[in-house]
């Protein structure tokens, strides 16, 4: 094995251990969703999810919108 | 939201509120979740069924079906009864299914006859007592539908003041 063959070897194992070891948030609901059943007019009705971060980085919420 | 930044481990509550306005019928929502974990945003979903004339709903009838725990004067409001009345011809067992854990404890009984009346209660939270709140509970029926009923319970606390010196002193004589 010559030494171009081995650099290169070398370079794609350290490019594999890099990449495998960023740290990624991740999010989980492991209830995704409510129903409410019958409910009254003109009320409000609330639930709470639970959000769990499960990945190996800290999880932001940037943002929660109506859908 | 309690907290948008989530340490590794930990977690956090969202909490979706639904104003059912004149909705008729079944409507769904499904609130978008943008993160920094990247690709497409993840979604929770709801879904409410709603009744127009909620006093004779089946098979059960809940009264009142919206309950109303404001306290306007000195004196205290920390539980209020709800009745929940069989009106099919077969025996239910109810399940809670959800309620406002941080606001109030739900006494809820385990069965209703068929044909008979049941009471549950809502008890405040000592801790929330001078707080104005919107919030439900849910149960689940027993019947071939597993029938649910959510019921808004809300709170306006005007003489906060008052409130909160007899939830100090403990309310009794």
């Amino acid at each position: 094995m010559n030494k171009a063959t081995k650099a290169a070897i070398l370079a794609v194992a350290t490019l594999l251990i890099v990449g495998s070891s960023v740290a990624a948030p991740r999010l989980l609901i492991k209830e995704e969703s409510f129903d409410f059943g019958y409910a009254p007019q003109n009320s409000k009705v609330s639930h709470v999810f639970w959000l769990y971060s499960i990945g190996d980085d800290t999880l932001k919420i940037l943002s929660v919108k109506p859908g | 939201m309690e907290k948008t930044v989530i340490a590794v481990g930990d977690s956090t509550k969202l909490e979706i509120i639904f104003s059912t306005r004149q909705y008729k019928k079944t409507v769904k929502k499904s609130p978008r979740i943008k993160t920094n974990e990247g690709g497409p945003e993840k979604r929770v979903r709801i879904s409410t069924t709603m009744t127009a004339r909620p006093d004779s709903t089946y098979p059960v009838i809940n009264t009142p079906y919206k309950v109303d725990m404001s306290q306007f004067t000195e004196k205290k409001v920390t539980r209020k009864k709800l009745e929940i009345t069989n009106v099919s011809d077969e025996d239910l067992e109810i399940s809670l299914v959800a309620w406002a854990e941080d606001y109030f404890d739900v006494k809820m009984p385990k069965s209703v006859r068929a044909g008979k009346t049941v009471e549950a209660e809502i008890v405040i939270h000592e801790d929330v007592i001078d707080k104005t709140f919107e919030k439900s509970l849910t149960f689940e029926l027993s019947d071939e539908k597993h029938s649910r009923f959510t019921i808004p319970v809300k709170r306006t606390v005007r003489n906060v003041r008052a409130a909160g010196t007899r939830a100090a002193g403990g309310g009794g004589k």
